[in-house]
């Protein structure tokens, strides 16, 4: 027994610290192999596009990057273990890390005690209350993604009465809880604030209840397919109450998976304006496309936008940049992605989160004014 | 309130019919093996893949309605075979060594099948195109569609089909003999292989086209979709009583009742103190309460732990 | 074999962080298989649920030491706490399902793990529903911080140490025979005189109990704690840590800690396959050795007399 130990111990070490430090890398980490991969896989190929535009424009400092992609099943435990193995591997000087709040909460302990600059695309408020300096979320929080909807809902639409739907996810609850908030503060009343299971995709009880209550809208906080076949089921019941959507509805994948014709009303919060809204989010789609044969993912253009925030970052970090000299450089960030203006409030929130309001019109999403 | 009532007893009784048939195959392995089959949730998922390709192969599923049916039945026979394989490279080589080890075998395998549908169909929600009759009638104020009545049809015809094989064909006897006893049947000259083989080929099929039902009813598929609906089959089938057929077939409806209406509910009654988003564990709760109070399940043959024989289970 | 714990501590901490975090993750999934080896592996009974002790184990950690209640109780206390809630859970649970069949209870406990994960997720009040609890408490032991992976790994030595004593002595003991004897016939066992119920209560009793230790040990590892890591694939790979290694076997359980633990890692650059090559490995290994990697002949007591014997 105590040779197989030191088999295994002695197989780690070799198979786990041999690292690259020839180029600059970057890290990532977020789920590739859970039902969640498809967001983890496109989002991490936006990353990729912002790494090789700069490779194209001759590196930093002549030195190519390389994004190491890690996976973290959005799993906490999976998640502080990759941390620590990024922040061993002493050529990595920044990551993008990680996508579910569930696994930055913890993560981001680990990679504060290494001092890695973290960029993170977790929405939760509570991510950032750890108070690391180290750590930036260039996205609109939860917070903003779940009061724009109750403050269009009230003023704009007049509403009085509304159902509240979601699915008991740290996202979901938290942007419904929001929504709640801000929609009663404005004089609304709420019907019925209900949870379902993430997993459920079968609404007809939950839906034959809301028709009951006639609420004249619905916010469900929930993530694909979910809300695709919630607001379809919820059509086919008759229900014609405004559905609001969080940001992860914000794919053709919506529109189809409700039908076009049960979609069209709906309306979607994202935090960036729609691709094909200004040439600068063109030419990503399209580039995206052109290196990834497939159309950008919800979250490919944070991704690109977040490596930005990095590659900036590194670039100002002077000659040989270190952990250490990008974390400021990166607080200093300030320029115009092609989502919105990136910079950082001291705890490493946004100064002007961006969150734009969607509606499906014509099978299609145009910007809300 | 009775619109409602009816509304939701329709809800009930297509998801029901799909847990049913699902239940189907987990008990029939059961009851010959006295294995637990988890592969079986993802022959479901892997049926409505199948399918899904096998109808792009034929020109697409809006086309002609024959189409739906053609693969609807090519897939039957296919994740009939895949079942058929699994059994024989994965079940049949530990038959006789412990309990254990199959059902960690078929672990394995639910695992295996998982990812390959994933590798293969992607990890992109699949909006899927329904293989089943649009539009909806209006019954008493309820909403009716058609694709409910047609899920209700199939079920019912596929059911009825597998009473007839079980019950009046020879190949019937012979399953239902080595489900009785495997040495005894052996005695009289009865290979089990065949009556296993012909189960692992009926009880995916069926698992398949409740794959292809559930996505069309929903209008997606997803490959992670069968863990958590095969567990709530297990129950069902659990719940009618393990290895009884009409017993799969109780549980499967009883427990879409249960869900249904708990879910539409709990919450008034309990005053918001159990929501919706208990729904998943109303079915466990269920489980736990019946093994507690009538372990054979409702159809099940009444087996007290006195006369169970144990004989090295592990 | 003493010199064996003192290896891996000489070894670990000579280690960069990262593999000595696995090492880390070895250790605390060796001491949850041997826990629930008891079960499984002595008395012959599937429990799919173990991680529901795991989950009362961290979650007693995480509500007694974290601003969610702004208490802040000692790290000893609680694993007393910790283990004592799992261990009421564990008799309360087997009371009523050990009466019944050795495949119920695998359904049952099944059942009962996705019950109190859904309960975790859902009693927003207490555990802070899907958001879970951060900012746990670091752990200290007499004065003693325990934060780094170095501490943990002494922590976890002594814990793994402490473990594997307490179930060579529990299978050498009249309780142990008692449970091989139900295990191998249970009719025969309760010929014998044996309280059939009464033995398998107490095995399902000590191995809640070692899950709620592990639970409390890994939120103050993870100083953090949320439902999505109380899902049943927890409860299936700590099942695939007895049963890889070695039904009834500490030994085993220490080897299939570490594969469990060790082949996902290094699969990790085949990320897309990593599954499907977890799945393959899985069911290859049953086929070729269906009562694992290590039999149970070769258990502590064995290698006990061989060193006698030299």
């Amino acid at each position: 027994m105590r040779f197989v130990t030191l088999t295994l111990t002695t197989t780690l070490l070799a198979t786990l610290s041999g690292a690259a430090y020839a180029d600059i890398t970057i890290g990532s980490a977020g789920p590739l192999t859970n039902s969640e991969a498809l967001f983890g896989a496109t989002w991490m190929n936006g990353m990729e596009l912002a790494l090789r535009q700069a490779n194209d424009a001759g590196g930093i400092g002549g030195q190519k990057l390389v994004l190491q992609r890690e996976d973290d099943g959005g799993d906490p435990k999976q998640g502080t273990l990759v941390a620590q193995k990024q922040c061993d591997n002493a050529g990595m000087l920044a990551v993008i890390a990680n996508f579910n709040s569930g696994v930055t909460i913890p993560s981001s302990d680990v990679y504060h005690r290494c001092g890695m600059p973290q960029v993170t695309n977790s929405s939760n408020p509570k991510v950032t209350k750890g108070g690391y300096a180290n750590l930036f979320r260039p996205i609109a929080n939860d917070l903003s993604q779940g009061a724009a909807p109750a403050d269009y809902a009230l003023k704009t639409l007049g509403a009085k009465k509304a159902a509240i739907v979601h699915d008991k996810q740290a996202f979901g609850q938290g942007v419904a809880e929001v929504f709640q908030d801000v929609f009663k503060k404005g004089g609304g009343a709420i019907t019925s604030f209900s949870g379902v299971a993430q997993t459920d995709v079968d609404f007809s009880a939950l839906l034959t209840t809301i028709k009951s209550e006639n609420p004249d809208v619905i916010y469900f906080g929930g993530i694909m397919p979910a809300v695709g076949l919630f607001v379809k089921q919820a059509r086919e019941f008759g229900i014609t109450a405004k559905v609001f959507a969080a940001d992860s509805a914000f794919t053709p994948d919506f529109i189809q998976g409700a039908g076009p014709e049960n979609a069209e009303g709906a309306i979607v919060s994202f935090q960036a304006p729609p691709y094909d809204s200004s040439p600068q989010l063109q030419d990503f789609a399209k580039a995206y496309k052109a290196a990834f044969k497939e159309d950008p993912g919800p979250y490919s253009a944070y991704g690109y936008m977040e490596a930005q925030v990095v590659i900036n970052g590194i670039k100002a970090a002077g000659a040989s940049p270190k952990r250490d000299t990008i974390v400021p450089a990166i607080a200093k960030s300030d320029f115009d992605s092609l989502v919105g203006h990136v910079s950082f409030q001291p705890n490493g929130e946004l100064k002007q989160p961006f969150i734009f309001l969607y509606t499906v019109k014509g099978g299609k999403f145009e910007l809300l004014k | 309130m009775a619109t409602l009532v009816l509304q939701q007893l329709i809800n009930a009784l297509t998801v029901g019919a799909i847990y049913a048939l699902i239940a189907l195959g987990y008990t029939m392995v059961y009851g010959v093996l006295r294995l637990i089959n988890f592969a079986h949730s993802e022959m479901f998922t892997a049926g409505a893949f199948v399918a899904l390709f096998a109808a792009g192969l034929l020109g697409g599923v809006t086309g002609h309605p024959g189409v739906a049916l053609l693969a609807g039945l090519a897939t039957f026979v296919a994740i009939g075979l895949l079942g058929v394989s699994v059994e024989a490279v994965a079940y049949r080589p530990l038959r006789g060594t412990s309990r254990l080890a199959p059902m960690l075998s078929a672990l394995g395998m639910a695992v295996v099948i998982q990812n390959v549908v994933m590798l293969a169909g992607g990890r992109r929600p699949l909006i899927y195109p329904s293989f089943l009759p649009r539009g909806v009638i209006n019954v008493a104020g309820a909403i009716v569609s058609y694709k409910q009545l047609a899920i209700l049809a199939v079920a019912l015809v596929l059911m009825v089909g597998l009473e007839l094989l079980v019950n009046r064909t020879s190949l019937g006897v012979k399953i239902r003999a080595v489900a009785e006893s495997a040495e005894t049947a052996s005695l009289v000259g009865i290979n089990p292989n065949l009556p296993i083989a012909l189960i692992f080929f009926v009880g995916p099929g069926l698992g398949a086209v409740a794959g292809i039902l559930y996505a069309s009813y929903y209008g997606v598929a997803t490959f992670s979709m069968g863990f958590v609906i095969g567990m709530k089959a297990f129950t069902a089938a659990i719940l009618g009583g393990i290895g009884s057929i009409p017993g799969a077939v109780l549980g499967g409806l009883l427990l879409g009742a249960i869900e249904t209406f708990a879910t539409a509910w709990m919450p008034a009654l309990t005053h918001g103190v159990i929501g919706t988003e208990y729904r998943d564990i109303f079915a466990f709760s269920v489980l736990v309460l019946i093994l507690l109070f009538r372990p054979s399940g409702l159809l099940g043959e009444h087996v007290s732990e006195e006369t169970m024989v144990y004989k090295r289970d592990f | 074999m003493a010199l064996m714990p003192i290896a891996v501590v000489v070894v670990g901490v000579f280690l960069p962080a990262y593999p000595l975090r696995i090492l880390d993750l070895v250790l605390l999934y060796a001491i949850l298989g041997m826990g629930l080896n008891i079960v499984v592996g002595y008395a012959g009974l599937l429990d799919l649920g173990y991680v529901a002790f795991y989950a009362i184990g961290a979650y007693t950690y995480a509500l007694l030491a974290s601003p969610q209640f702004d208490l802040h109780l000692p790290f000893l206390l609680i694993l007393a706490i910790g283990a004592g809630l799992a261990a009421l859970a564990g008799v309360l649970l087997g009371i009523p399902v050990l009466r019944l069949r050795g495949d119920y209870l695998a359904i049952v406990t099944l059942g009962f793990g996705e019950i109190i994960r859904v309960l975790m997720n859902n009693l927003d009040w207490m555990t802070n529903g899907p958001q879970g609890i951060a900012r746990i408490d670091e752990a200290s032991l007499f004065g003693w911080r325990v934060s780094t992976p170095v501490d943990f790994l002494y922590l976890l030595v002594g814990l793994a140490v402490l473990t594997f004593l307490f179930v060579w002595r529990l299978q050498e003991s009249a309780l142990g025979t008692a449970l091989a004897a139900v295990r191998e016939d249970q009719d025969a066992a309760r010929g014998c005189g044996i309280d059939t119920t009464g033995v398998k209560l107490i095995a399902f009793a000590t191995s809640a109990t070692i899950g709620g230790v592990g639970g409390v040990v890994f939120a103050s590892m993870q100083r953090f704690v949320s439902p999505e890591s109380f899902t049943f694939w927890e409860s299936l790979s700590i099942v695939l840590v007895v049963v890889v290694g070695g039904l009834g076997n500490p030994f085993g359980v220490m080897l299939g800690a570490g594969l469990l633990v060790l082949v996902p890692e290094l699969l990790r650059a085949y990320a897309d396959y990593r599954q499907l090559l977890f799945g393959v490995a899985l069911v290859l290994v049953i086929l070729a050795r269906p009562m694992g990697l290590i039999r149970r002949e070769y258990g502590p007591s064995w290698f006990a007399r061989k060193l006698m014997a030299r």
